[in-house]
């Protein structure tokens, strides 16, 4: 148990230093992945994945979309694969347009290969952001991004997680800057910011271990959790509720902060819901979080707000991260989120993933993701 | 003595830096020599042009703009189309100009300025001044 402890606050504790030693590797591969021609005929951008990589695009989308101006989505694999060309033979060349990003770090998630087969069919750019260009996917994309990671003790994606955030970052700013959406003073700006995360994730390491350990006590019977927040944020809070299952086994829910107060407001026992909310300070959801956590005041849930601005909220369960960006703050809420999930699968005596044993046990070998029959058109 | 100034660009085009290298001039205290302006970018260009005459100065940045105007074919695709363009724009044009001093004046005409240009703003640039002595 001290071992996987370890070896996932490790993975935690080394971000700061995986964007530092991959952050100009990353920038100087994503710089001619796209010709200007290929750049300037794109009019919708969709990033597809499952899992964290499905996070990290929707950690991006939204702030690909504002430095671009073009119509940027997430879509999790299933829908990018079966619910965009609904079957139908391609169009000779007219989704062309289309730009399809596909993250996964392995490179061989079935439906996501099967995605990014049927969209280049279709027509459209493929991309994928991969640590492994001869996976399948990287076979079946027409670019790759590479994002190989130096190795660590293995625990869930923390490293991987970060290094997909940086790569699609990369690939985001560096389109802007083709399309001239942004001067390219204003990309290199953005540049220097996202490689500033790597300050901010040591001092986010710093201020986290202590209280998600202290945390982890108060919440380790507790069996489900809420992980709340908009924009950027909602995918930390996807992020830490799936480290919250892989890791501790948790029953975790991911849920946008305005959706909350439609939905999961209203669960039983509210006492025995810990809630998370992701909240950046200067977050365009800035003002419905702070109507939010008077809401989980009166339902009096327990709670941890993740904020950058101590004066951000009078409340005294918060966590005080150092101030990045709204699009570059799932960086650092990585830390807090895999440490919350590490010290609490020790407390709880759980090995990650159920140790793929037992009625886990289909799962070994990444077995359920990656050997799904793929439907490939003829 | 080299003087350099900051320049920040809100726009390509024509900026009067006349201002800037008399003070350059002055500062020096040189009566009698040559005066060098150049520009350490290479999408940008120093020109002479007469100032007298606003759209005068849009004619003179339309006209280049004309003669290679920003495109996506360009073979340099590392930053962007109008990079790509500044940068012939600018080996056209040249990144420095030349002037004599005489008794303390700069030897510009009544219908002469000096303009920085700029081929890729908004950009964060610099002017630099060199004032040799006779």
């Amino acid at each position: 148990m001290s071992e996987q402890l370890e070896a996932y606050l490790g993975q935690a504790r080394s971000l700061s230093e995986l964007v530092e030693t991959e952050f100009d590797k990353m920038a100087a591969r994503a710089r001619l992945l796209l010709t200007m021609e290929e750049a300037y005929g794109i009019r919708q951008i969709i990033i597809t994945g499952s899992g964290d990589s499905y996070f990290a695009a929707l950690a991006a989308a939204s702030s690909i979309r504002a430095w671009t101006g073009l119509p940027t989505n997430a879509m999790v694999s299933m829908e990018a694969s079966r619910y965009l060309d609904h079957g139908c033979p391609p169009l000779a060349g007219r989704n062309r347009g289309l730009l399809v990003v596909a993250i996964s770090n392995s490179g061989e998630a079935a439906r996501l290969v099967e995605a990014t087969t049927r969209l280049r069919h279709l027509g459209a750019i493929t991309l994928a952001i991969t640590a492994n260009k001869d996976s399948r996917l990287g076979q079946a994309a027409e670019k790759q991004l590479e994002i190989p990671i130096p190795a660590a003790a293995p625990a869930p994606g923390t490293r991987s997680y970060a290094a997909s955030l940086l790569g699609v970052y990369h690939l985001g700013i560096r389109i802007a800057e083709m399309l001239m959406s942004m001067t390219m003073d204003k990309a290199e700006g953005l540049r220097r910011e996202l490689r500033q995360t790597s300050v901010g994730l040591n001092e986010a390491v710093a201020v986290s271990e202590p209280l998600m350990s202290k945390l982890s006590h108060a919440w380790s019977t507790k069996n489900r959790m809420d992980c709340l927040g908009s924009g950027p944020s909602l995918a930390s809070a996807q992020y830490a509720a799936a480290k919250l299952i892989e890791a501790a086994g948790i029953h975790a829910t991911p849920q946008d902060a305005e959706e909350f107060h439609h939905l999961n407001y209203f669960a039983a026992d509210p006492e025995d819901v810990p809630t998370i909310l992701f909240a950046p300070s200067t977050g365009l959801a800035r003002n419905r979080c702070l109507e939010l956590i008077d809401a989980l005041d009166q339902l009096g849930r327990p709670r941890l707000i993740i904020t950058d601005d101590k004066d951000y909220t009078a409340s005294h369960d918060v966590l005080v991260l150092p101030k990045v960006q709204e699009a570059f703050a799932p960086i650092v809420h990585a830390v807090p989120a895999a440490m919350l999930s590490a010290f609490l699968a020790k407390r709880r005596n759980e090995i990650h993933y159920r140790g793929h044993t037992g009625p886990w046990r289909g799962a070994q070998n990444a077995g359920l993701v990656r050997n799904s029959k793929l439907e490939l058109p003829n | 003595m080299l003087k350099n100034f900051k320049l920040e660009t809100n726009r390509s085009g024509l900026f009067d830096v006349t201002p800037l290298v008399e003070e350059a001039l002055t500062e020096s205290g040189v009566l009698d020599g040559l005066l060098l302006v150049s520009v350490p970018h290479s999408t940008a260009a120093v020109t002479v042009v007469s100032p007298w005459d606003v759209l005068g100065l849009e004619d003179v940045h339309d006209e280049i703009c004309r003669l290679v105007p920003t495109r996506i074919d360009f073979k340099h695709q590392y930053d962007t189309p109008q990079d790509a363009a500044g940068h012939v724009k600018a080996a056209l044009v040249g990144h420095s100009k030349s002037f004599f001093i005489d008794q303390g004046k700069l030897g510009l005409g009544h219908s002469q300025k000096i303009y920085f240009w700029e081929f890729d703003g908004p950009r964060s640039r610099s002017v630099q001044v060199k004032v040799i002595k006779s």
